[in-house]
């Protein structure tokens, strides 16, 4: 038993650990090879990195639960830019431009709203067919990203409201909107996860369908309410960016399912579900924004960020293979 | 926004002329996806050669992979390490206004390069340093115009034209010089009809071989870059048609290849060099106080067959 608590511990206190190593040493190499005399670690930088992590982070979360089912959602960038779309496109609707500015809570409502909807979409066939969400979401990942395209063409949608932008560019107690609304879906995941009986049969299900049916489990109804809820949290993620940004590209969000999938892994989540946490998926998405943040402080270009990433994956699995298993799927040829 | 000729034309030539301060500057570049295409990759090249000959810059070169939200991020960055001023190449014309308005804010002079942002965001930027594609776009409809002229078919040929991707300001600009050029010069001229090639050569060969199969008798393609064009002229060469005169813009090393083949009559020469090296000049000419106009074009001559010895070939 005490090794098993061992073992967590060094699971979920690995991130962190690894936090602390990218910020030693991106401080250090920051004062050789970077150009700007201001430390890296210094405290605005901090809370700048918390609000650059807000737009994978918050799907990334969403993504631990559907993970810890076993499941997987690949279609959380397109969903990503379609709520995106109708956020900024609902905006110039006539009936929405005489509200003024009571449009932005509106448009706010459709475009979580278009999340909620096309997760359901894809919950539901998941449950009613009984195909893998692999295969479910990578058919709506295209299907959903067609949308994107049918909706505008290859054009950008935009809509500038400079209210919007003074609301997301703002700061109460220091931390940016995009944060509040990080840590805010944190809290309220971890909450979810570890405290209801809803976050219970999560696991219980990524642990052992049959045994979780058995137990009186009704597995389809919570899939679909998971993948509702990731998709309002896309959604989420999508109101938070582009309420700063006003302009969609259609392919904006793609590559977004594998960075939020790359954090939940680098947070231990096991791959085969039953396992994870909420608060490590976060230490993931910080180490990411981290890396790119510090590699561009050294001057680093963008490959070499993708390729350290890369390879820190692969290493973290070999890790998590190494404590969960003992290598005891080792291949024997 | 004044308009100054003369600083204008005095940036285009000399690079390293007025930076003449001591004081080393520091200025950060957030480029558009370098390595999508070879255009990118050279100007990113050009500039970091461009910077380190000038022992009074520091430059912190990032690349935002065609990702909006990380060249925001970018931005906030470059903003955070107090850079005394920020190139941009924008992702999106439009979502990075919110960014650019923060630079400013920050006192931090934002110039803009290669392709301008929205002009809802014009009070934010110091100054815009790229090519004038309007201009580029007429150039191309004078040297189509100059080349009917010699051959005597000014008054009975038929143009098509195939456009850059739509939505992109470039493609807009070029196709607007163009059509609006043309019947200036060549009034008799008919430009029968305009399709998007998307910046793809594949795309713009099926485009030509639907206007061949459409149009039995085409004189002219003018094609928004010389990529497109190139596939306009397989197309064309495939389905045995000749005496068409191409014109490009852009001008490729494909496009030189087949103009030195004497297959492809001219181009726009736009070198992705002049570029990265203009929006380096920009920047510290604006940090060194010197007026200029806020669109700060760089000259992009035209090429043809008859000139291209003055010319050397693209390197993308």
């Amino acid at each position: 038993m005490s090794t098993q608590n061992r073992k967590d511990i060094i699971k979920q206190g690995g991130i962190w650990a690894f936090i602390a190593v990218e910020l030693a040493f991106f401080s250090i190499a920051g004062n050789y090879l970077s150009v700007s005399e201001k430390a890296f670690m210094d405290f605005d930088n901090m809370l700048l990195l918390l609000k650059q992590s807000a737009p994978i982070g918050i799907i990334a979360l969403g993504m631990t639960i559907i993970m810890i089912n076993g499941n997987i959602d690949l279609s959380v960038g397109a969903i990503f830019a379609l709520s995106a779309i109708m956020l900024l496109d609902s905006m110039t609707w006539p009936f929405m431009q005489a509200l003024g500015d009571w449009a932005i809570p509106l448009a706010w409502g459709f475009a979580l709203l278009t999340g909620v909807v096309l997760g359901a979409i894809n919950g539901l066939i998941v449950w009613k067919t009984g195909v893998d969400a692999f295969i479910v979401t990578l058919g709506s990942m295209l299907g959903f990203r067609g949308l994107v395209f049918m909706y505008n063409g290859e054009q950008p949608t935009s809509h500038l409201n400079w209210t919007l932008v003074d609301f997301a560019e703002a700061q109460f107690l220091g931390l940016h909107t995009a944060t509040w609304f990080l840590l805010g879906t944190a809290l309220i995941l971890w909450i979810l996860m570890t405290r209801t009986v809803h976050g219970r049969n999560a696991h219980a299900i990524g642990n052992n369908r049959d045994a979780a049916v058995n137990a009186g489990i009704r597995v389809g109804p919570h899939f679909m309410w998971n993948f509702m809820l990731i998709g309002f949290l896309a959604a989420l993620s999508a109101v938070v960016f582009y309420s700063e940004s006003g302009s969609v590209n259609p392919n904006d969000g793609m590559l977004y399912e594998l960075w939020a999938i790359t954090a939940v892994v680098l947070g231990g989540t096991k791959l085969a579900g039953g396992y994870g946490s909420i608060i490590s998926t976060l230490g993931g998405v910080i180490a990411i924004q981290l890396l790119r943040k510090g590699l561009g402080h050294i001057g680093a270009d963008t490959q070499t960020v993708n390729l350290v990433i890369g390879l820190i994956l692969i290493a973290v699995l070999f890790l998590d293979r190494q404590l969960n298993r003992k290598g005891q799927e080792e291949l024997k040829i | 926004m004044k308009m100054n000729m003369k600083v204008a034309l005095a940036c285009t030539t000399a690079m390293l002329g007025t930076a003449a301060a001591a004081q080393t500057v520091t200025i950060g570049i957030t480029q558009n996806n370098v390595g999508v295409d070879s255009y990118q990759t050279t100007y990113e090249r050009a500039f970091i050669a461009a910077a380190e000959a000038n022992p009074d810059v520091n430059a912190v070169v990032l690349d935002a992979g065609g990702d909006v939200a990380r060249q925001i991020a970018q931005m906030e960055d470059l903003i955070q390490q107090e850079v005394d001023a920020i190139i941009i190449w924008p992702t999106n014309g439009e979502a990075v206004i919110p960014a650019v308005r923060k630079a400013h804010q920050a006192g931090i002079p934002v110039i803009v390069t290669n392709s301008n942002i929205a002009e809802q965001g014009f009070d934010f930027v110091a100054s815009f340093s790229g090519p004038d594609n309007i201009t580029q776009g007429s150039r191309s409809a004078e040297i189509m115009c100059d080349k009917f002229k010699d051959m005597g078919i000014e008054n009975e040929a038929r143009v098509v034209q195939i456009s850059g991707q739509p939505g992109y300001t470039t493609a807009i600009e070029r196709q607007k010089g163009f059509d609006d050029r043309l019947p200036e010069v060549c009034p008799n001229v008919t430009l029968v009809e305009t399709q998007p090639g998307d910046w793809n050569r594949e795309k713009s060969q099926q485009v030509m071989e639907a206007f061949l199969v459409k149009y039995d008798d085409i004189d002219g393609v003018y094609s928004g870059d010389d990529n497109m064009g190139v596939g306009a002229l397989n197309a064309a060469k495939a389905a045995g048609r000749e005496g068409i005169i191409f014109v490009g813009a852009t001008n490729f090393a494909v496009g030189y290849d087949a103009m030195a083949a004497g297959e492809y009559w001219g181009s726009i020469y736009q070198s992705p060099v002049d570029d990265a090296e203009a929006a380096l000049k920009t920047a510290i000419d604006t940090l060194n106080g010197v007026e200029l106009p806020f669109l700060n074009y760089f000259d992009t001559p035209k090429i043809t067959q008859d000139n291209m010895g003055e010319f050397t070939k693209p390197v993308f």
